[in-house]
């Protein structure tokens, strides 16, 4: 633990903290794609449920998502406090205190994944707890300071949503999830990358094993667009086995070709402004790109505007 | 005097400031709970069913 965090720490006796800082240390924008994600996989599941108990689900796995994520802010408030993007954040502001932190998120978990096994089943439960184990262990404490392949191996984390959804559903999981989860698991390195090649700095000085720290900037974009490259035609895959519409298709096919076009810029422009430019804009997109899959597939499944295709696999 | 016996320095008292955002986390904490009061009972009624009206007088 830095010095400068143990510094400003010790000299808070007691909490100023508001409900708005508690709120910060869910991410809630994780938080957002998470609802977005499970919400997928819950329309693109078999079966229905009643609305007021869907909500519910949804809520609990949104609340389990951000404990996951306080419990993360909590263990890195050390590096947190290093790097210019999570200085501000209200553990290493010094806005809630450590132990806070710890209690409201291991709260939250345990809530969260109660209230799940309760309205929906065991096996969301279990997965949701899962989820939490698995990116506040798993991903904070072991493989982020351990290994670059930190996020693509963590990124399974943030990948679980869809099929706990279908899990509350089904009490299953099926093709459909499997699908949503390779297409978040493989979006998360390039996603990642982009913006680890703009704050290496950052990363460096908190002695986090990033891509382009460790493998170097030029095998980074190589990576990032080889995974694109894989990615884009997973994400058409719901097309192609039913569960995703013409809309769908049309906007993975022209959404991926673009990510894998903002991943060639960020291949060939690796010097100076165009080189960062590149990388946001790729970091920027992606998040969009994201969304928009499974917005549409929301849109698809929940609002009957699914113009079906051949059934080609599945 | 042991290490263990000294007096501890007393705690910087709460500014103004510091009170009302105490205060207003605590209003939070309150909305939040009642929210989960209603919750849990609309999440009751909905999984029961109409069968929370059945029970032996």
């Amino acid at each position: 633990m830095s010095a400068a965090f143990e510094t400003r720490t010790d000299a808070i006796t007691a909490s100023t903290g508001e409900a708005r800082d508690f709120f910060a240390l869910l991410k809630p924008r994780v938080m957002s794609l998470v609802v977005v994600t499970a919400l997928t996989g819950m329309m693109t599941a078999p079966g229905s449920v009643h609305p007021v108990l869907g909500f519910a689900a949804l809520l609990a796995i949104a609340v389990g998502a951000g404990a996951s994520g306080c419990l993360n802010m909590w263990y890195d408030a050390d590096i947190d406090a290093l790097m210019t993007r999570t200085a501000k954040r209200p553990i290493p502001a010094g806005r809630v205190l450590p132990s806070e932190a710890l209690a409201f998120g291991l709260t939250l978990s345990v809530g969260s994944v109660l209230v799940l096994g309760l309205i929906a089943n065991a096996l969301a439960a279990a997965m949701l707890a899962f989820t939490i184990f698995f990116y506040a262990v798993v991903y904070s404490m072991w493989l982020k300071r351990w290994t670059p392949q930190n996020i693509v191996i963590g990124g399974a984390a943030g990948a679980f949503p869809p099929m706990i959804g279908e899990a509350v559903m089904t009490g299953n999981f099926g093709s459909h999830s499997l699908v949503l989860f390779a297409i978040i698991f493989l979006w998360t390195p390039p996603h990642f990358w982009a913006l680890a090649l703009v704050k290496s700095g950052d990363y460096a000085r908190a002695g986090i094993p990033m891509m382009p720290n460790v493998a170097g900037p030029a095998a980074t974009r190589r990576q990032i667009v080889l995974y694109s490259l894989v990615m884009a035609p997973v994400a058409v895959l719901p097309a192609l086995m039913g569960f995703g519409g013409l809309i769908y298709l049309v906007v993975s096919v022209t959404t991926g070709l673009a990510m894998i076009g903002l991943s060639l810029r960020v291949w060939r422009r690796t010097e100076g402004q165009p080189a960062v430019k590149a990388a946001y804009s790729l970091f920027g997109f992606s998040i969009l790109y994201l969304f928009l899959l499974f917005a549409v597939l929301i849109v698809e499944n929940g609002f009957g505007l699914m113009w079906a295709l051949p059934k080609v696999l599945g | 005097m042991s290490e263990q016996q000294k007096p501890q320095p007393a705690p910087a008292p709460f500014s103004p400031e510091d009170m009302a955002r105490r205060r207003r986390r605590s209003v939070a904490l309150a909305l939040v709970l009642g929210g989960l009061v209603i919750f849990f009972f609309v999440v009751t009624l909905v999984k029961t069913g109409p069968a929370v009206l059945n029970r032996p007088l």
